[in-house]
C-alpha cells in the first residue's frame, strides 16, 4: 500500500503490508491543523505578510474596474440595446438627417424677425410688409432663404399695398439649419401652408450667392418670379 | 464556516444573484416583447413560419444541425458576421419571439444561418448542399445527407424525402432581413 | 520522496489520535464501486464516441449515417462524459471525501446505490434517445426532458450524502475541501432543477432560454464539477505532502468569491449574442473577478508544493502526480478563461474550436486528472487490493497528460487561427481550419482511448480480485 510515495514504475505493492499507509498527516488532525491556521491567520514560519495586502489592493482593483466597466458598457441597462457600438452610430449620424423643426424656428422668429414683422406676422402697415399669405414666402425656396441670408431692399407690393423696406442680412450669423427652421416656421404659421426648408438648400444658396449685398426687389423677382400674384 | 445554517444561506444567496440578478431581470425585460413591424402600418416581424417548415425545424433538431451551425448574427463591432453577409444587422431578441425552443447554436463549422432563407437562390441549390455538398463545392467538414433522399431506379437522379423537402423549408423560412425597433438595416 | 518528519504519521494508529477511522467503510463500498464502475464504463464509452467525432471532422463521410451524424456523437460524447464519467466518479469521490473528513459512516448505502443505479439507467436511456433523434438543442441538455427528473432524484439519493456527512461531523472543525463539496452538492440540483424548468418544460422567452442554458453550463463546469475537483485538491496535497496548505487562511475568501462569481459569468460565453448588452457587461466583469479566486487557490495549491521540495514529492507519488498535473491545469485554465472572457479576444475565438479547448482544459486537464489521482488513493483503501500492474499505470499517467497536453493545443491552436481567419470577410467559410490539425486531434483521441484502456483494466482487475469488505475494515485509515 506503499504506492503514494514511490514511483509509479517502483509502485509494485508489497504483499502483507496493509494497515500502514504512508500519509503525512491523519484526516483528523488535517482537518484540525487547517482550522487553527484558518483562525490564527500569522504563519510564523513565513515571511507572509504582504499577501493580504495584496489581496485585499487586488480586490479594490478589480471593483474599482468593475464599476467603470459596467457604466461604461451597461447600454444604459436597456433591454433594447443588443450592440455595444450602435448608441456611437447614432450619435455620429444623427444631426446630419436634418428635420425642419418649426418649433426651433418659432423661438428665432420671435427673437430676430418679430420686431419688424411682428409675432403674428402681419407686419406693420405702411412699413414693414406682412407673411401671412405672402406670395414671397411660398414658391420657389431661393427666394426666402436669400432674403433672409443677405437681405432686401427696395419697392415690393404685396396684396395691392406697396412697401419700401430696408431688410438687414439678419441670416449672416445664422447656421443653415437656423435659417431652414425659420423659414419653415414662416411657410407653416399663420395659415400659411408651403413646404418645409431644408438645410442643405440653405448651405447650397449660400453658396451660390457667395459674398453680397442686400439684394434688390426687382433683382430678386427677376431671378425668382412670384407663382402666384 | 462552523456554522451550517450560515454556509446554506450563503450558498443560497450566491444562486440567487446571479439567478435573479440576471436571469430573472432578462425574463421580465424580455419576456413581454412581441412582434413589430418593420415600417409604419406595416407586416409585423418575424413572420409566422409556414407549417412546413415547422416540421423542418424539428428536423433541424433531430438530424444535430445546432451542433456546427449557429443562427444568430453578432454586431459588426464583434466578428465579422456582418461583415462575411450573413446578416445585414446584428440579431436582437425580438428575431426569436416565435420559437419556443430557440436553436441558437455555440459553434461554427459551417456558416451562419440567421438569414440563410434570405441568402438562398433556389430549393433546388439548397437541395444539392445538403446532399452532395462536395460536388457543390464546399467545405470538406460537412457531411452529406443523402440518406434524406431517394435515389431513382438508375441512379441518376435523386428524390428528397418529406423530411428533406421540410428541412428546405425551414432553412428558407430563416431571415432577419427586416428592419427591427431594435436595430436598423445595414445601409 | 523526503518527508517532514514532523508530520510523519507513525507508524500503526496511536491511541490517542482522535481521528478514528470510520467504520462505515463497508457500507461505503457498495455505492462507491457502483458508481466509480460505471463511471469507468462510461469514460470508455467517451472516448470511443470522442474518437469517432473527431476522425469525423476530417473525414465527414466516415460512419455517416442518420444514426450517427455528426451532431449525434458529440451531443452522446459530451453527456456520456459529463454525466457518465465525471459525474459518477464525483458522486464516489466525494461521498468518500467527506466521510473520511467528518468521519461519516453511511448507514443506508443501498439508497446511494439505489441513486447510482436510476442515474445509469436514465443517462443510458437519454444517450440512445439522442442517437434516435430525440434531442434538444442546448449542449448538455439534449437528453429528452423527461430524463431530466429522474436525473434530479437519482442526484438527491446519490449525491446528497456528503451534504449528510457534513452536517452529522463530530467536531465542530471544517476543511476548505468540506465546504466545496458541501456547495457543489447544494448547487448543482437547485440549478439543474431551475435550467430544466426554463428550458425545456415552460421556456423562458426566447434568448433569454440561451442565458438560463449558459448560466447552467457555468455552474455545472465551475460549481458542481470545478468545486468538487476543488475540493479533491484541498485535501490530496495536505494530505499527501504531510504539511498544511500554504496561506490556507485565504481559503475562506476563495470559496466565497468563486461561487459568488462563477454563476454570473454565464453571459461572458454569449458575447455579441442577442442578449441586451449590460447583460454581457455583467458577465464580463464576473469573468474577470473569477481571478481572484483562481489566484488564491494557486497560493494554496501552488505554494504549498513549491515549499520543501513538494514537486519533487509530487512527482513520485501517483496521486499527487494527478493532482498536481489538475491543479495547474486549474490555474492556467482559469486565466485563459478570464482572458478570452473580454470583449476584443472573445470576438476573434468565439464559435471556434477554441471554446472546446477551454472546456477540455476545465473538465480533462483539470477534474479528470484530479479524479484519477483521487482514485489512485481510494481503491486500494476500499477494496484492500493493490493496483495490479505498475507498468499500466504508468502508461496511464503518460497517455492521459500526453493527450490531453496535446488535445487542448490541438483545439486552442486550431481554434485561435480559425478565428483570426474568420475575422478577415474575403476568407470563406470553406476555407478555414486546417486538416492535419485535425488529424492530430484524432491521434490525441486514439491516445486517450489507450490511456483509458489502461487505466479500465487495472482498476476493474482490482476491484474484482478485492478481497472481502472485512479485509478492506481492517486497512482502512
Amino acid at each position: 500500500m506503499n504506492d503514494r510515495n514511490r514511483p509509479p514504475d517502483r509502485n509494485r505493492p508489497r504483499p502483507g503490508s496493509p494497515g500502514h499507509p504512508s500519509d503525512g498527516l491523519t484526516d483528523g488532525r488535517l482537518v484540525e491543523l487547517h482550522s487553527q491556521l484558518s483562525r490564527d491567520k500569522d504563519e510564523p514560519a513565513q515571511g507572509f505578510s504582504l499577501t493580504p495586502i495584496f489581496i485585499v489592493f487586488l480586490f479594490c482593483g478589480f471593483g474599482f474596474w468593475a464599476g467603470l466597466y459596467l457604466t461604461r458598457n451597461s447600454g444604459q441597462f436597456s433591454p433594447g440595446v443588443f450592440d455595444l457600438d450602435a448608441p456611437k452610430v447614432v450619435a455620429d449620424t444623427g444631426p446630419k438627417i436634418f428635420e425642419p423643426d418649426a418649433a426651433k424656428g418659432e423661438k428665432l422668429f420671435l427673437v430676430i424677425c418679430a420686431a419688424c414683422h411682428q409675432p403674428t406676422g402681419l407686419g406693420v402697415p405702411g412699413a414693414f410688409p406682412p407673411l401671412v399669405g405672402s406670395p414671397w414666402v411660398a414658391g420657389a425656396d431661393e427666394r426666402i432663404i436669400k432674403a433672409i441670408l443677405v437681405g432686401l431692399v427696395g419697392e415690393i407690393e404685396i396684396k395691392g399695398a406697396k412697401y419700401n423696406g430696408n431688410m438687414p442680412n439678419v441670416g449672416a450669423t445664422l447656421k443653415d439649419a437656423q435659417i431652414a427652421n425659420i423659414a419653415t416656421y414662416v411657410r407653416s404659421a399663420w395659415g400659411n401652408s408651403a413646404e418645409p426648408v431644408m438645410d442643405t438648400k440653405v448651405a447650397e444658396v449660400r453658396k451660390a450667392i457667395g459674398a453680397r449685398g442686400q439684394y434688390a426687389a426687382k433683382e430678386l423677382l427677376e431671378a425668382h418670379p412670384l407663382e402666384i400674384k | 464556516m462552523k456554522n451550517l445554517n450560515f454556509l446554506f444561506a450563503g450558498l443560497f444567496f450566491t444562486i440567487a444573484l446571479p439567478f435573479g440578478g440576471l436571469l430573472l431581470s432578462s425574463q421580465i425585460q424580455l419576456g413581454s416583447l412581441s412582434r413589430a413591424p418593420a415600417e409604419e402600418g406595416g407586416p409585423l416581424f418575424p413572420a409566422r413560419e409556414p407549417g412546413l417548415a415547422i416540421q423542418g425545424r424539428a428536423v433541424y433538431r433531430e438530424l444535430g444541425c445546432v451542433a456546427c451551425h449557429t443562427q444568430q448574427v453578432r454586431p459588426a463591432g464583434q466578428g465579422s458576421d456582418i461583415a462575411r453577409g450573413w446578416g445585414s444587422r446584428p440579431s436582437v431578441a425580438r428575431d426569436y419571439v416565435l420559437q419556443s425552443q430557440i436553436l441558437l447554436g455555440e459553434r461554427r463549422l459551417g456558416p451562419d444561418l440567421a438569414n440563410c432563407g434570405a441568402r438562398a437562390k433556389s430549393d433546388d441549390d439548397i437541395h444539392a448542399l445538403i446532399r452532395d455538398p462536395h460536388s457543390a463545392g464546399y467545405s470538406l467538414q460537412k457531411p452529406d445527407f443523402a440518406y434524406l433522399y431517394i435515389l431513382s431506379a438508375d441512379g441518376k437522379k435523386a428524390r428528397p424525402t418529406e423530411r428533406a423537402v421540410a428541412l428546405v423549408a425551414y432553412l428558407k423560412s430563416l431571415r432577419q432581413d427586416y428592419a427591427s425597433p431594435e436595430a436598423k438595416l445595414k445601409q | 520522496m523526503s518527508q517532514d518528519p514532523n508530520y510523519r504519521r507513525p507508524p500503526g494508529r496511536s491511541p490517542g489520535n482522535p481521528s478514528r477511522a470510520p467504520r462505515g467503510e463497508a457500507q461505503l463500498r457498495g455505492p462507491f464501486l457502483f458508481c466509480f464502475g460505471s463511471a469507468i464504463l462510461w469514460l470508455l464509452l467517451a472516448s470511443v464516441l470522442g474518437l469517432v467525432a473527431s476522425l469525423k471532422l476530417h473525414l465527414p463521410s466516415f460512419l455517416n449515417s442518420e444514426c450517427l451524424t455528426f451532431g449525434h456523437v458529440v451531443a452522446a460524447q459530451k453527456n456520456a462524459f459529463i454525466y457518465g464519467w465525471a459525474c459518477n466518479a464525483l458522486f464516489a469521490v466525494n461521498l468518500w471525501l467527506l466521510s473520511q473528513l467528518g468521519r461519516f459512516e453511511l448507514r443506508s448505502g443501498w439508497l446511494a446505490t439505489l441513486g447510482g443505479f436510476i442515474w445509469n439507467a436514465a443517462l443510458g436511456y437519454g444517450v440512445l434517445q439522442i442517437f434516435t433523434g430525440n434531442m434538444n438543442g442546448f449542449s448538455l441538455l439534449e437528453m429528452p426532458r423527461e430524463v431530466g427528473p429522474v436525473l434530479m432524484v437519482a442526484f438527491l439519493l446519490v449525491g446528497f450524502w456528503p451534504i449528510v456527512a457534513f452536517a452529522r461531523r463530530p467536531t465542530g472543525h471544517s476543511f476548505a475541501s468540506q465546504w466545496f463539496v458541501v456547495g457543489a452538492a447544494f448547487t448543482f440540483p437547485i440549478v439543474y432543477a431551475l435550467t430544466q424548468l426554463l428550458v425545456l418544460w415552460c421556456p423562458a422567452s426566447g434568448p433569454v432560454q440561451a442565458l438560463v442554458h449558459s448560466w447552467f453550463i457555468q455552474n455545472l463546469m465551475l460549481l458542481w464539477l470545478g468545486a468538487s475537483g476543488l475540493a479533491a485538491v484541498y485535501y490530496f496535497i495536505p494530505k499527501v505532502l504531510g504539511r498544511p496548505l500554504h496561506g490556507y487562511y485565504l481559503a475562506t475568501v476563495a470559496f466565497w468569491t468563486y461561487f459568488l462569481f462563477a454563476g454570473a459569468t454565464a453571459p461572458s460565453a454569449l458575447l455579441g449574442s442577442p442578449i441586451p448588452v449590460w447583460v454581457q457587461s455583467v458577465g464580463v466583469v464576473a469573468s474577470i473577478m473569477m481571478i481572484i479566486p483562481i489566484i488564491i487557490t494557486a497560493i494554496n495549491f501552488h505554494g504549498t508544493l513549491f515549499q520543501r521540495g513538494g514537486w519533487a514529492q509530487a512527482w513520485n507519488s501517483t496521486t499527487l502526480r494527478f493532482v498536481a498535473f489538475g491543479a495547474v491545469s486549474f490555474t492556467l485554465a482559469g486565466l485563459l478563461n478570464t482572458v478570452f472572457s473580454t470583449r476584443g479576444f472573445n470576438a476573434a475565438v468565439r464559435f471556434t474550436e477554441f471554446a472546446q479547448g477551454q472546456e477540455q482544459m476545465l473538465t480533462y486537464a483539470f477534474l479528470t486528472m484530479v479524479i484519477f489521482g483521487a482514485a489512485y488513493f481510494i481503491l486500494p483503501r476500499l477494496t484492500g487490493a493493490l493496483w495490479p500492474s505498475a507498468k499500466l499505470i504508468h502508461l496511464h499517467f503518460w497517455t492521459t497528460a500526453l493527450a490531453v497536453i496535446g488535445s487542448v493545443a490541438v483545439s486552442l491552436v486550431h481554434g485561435y487561427q480559425a478565428g483570426h481567419q474568420l475575422l478577415n470577410p474575403a476568407v470563406k467559410m470553406a476555407q478555414v481550419g486546417s486538416s492535419s490539425l485535425a488529424l492530430a486531434g484524432s491521434i490525441f483521441a486514439i491516445l486517450f482511448l489507450v490511456g483509458h484502456l489502461a487505466f479500465a483494466l487495472n482498476a476493474f482487475s482490482m476491484i474484482f480480485s478485492s478481497s472481502a469488505p472485512t479485509a478492506s475494515e481492517a486497512q482502512s485509515d
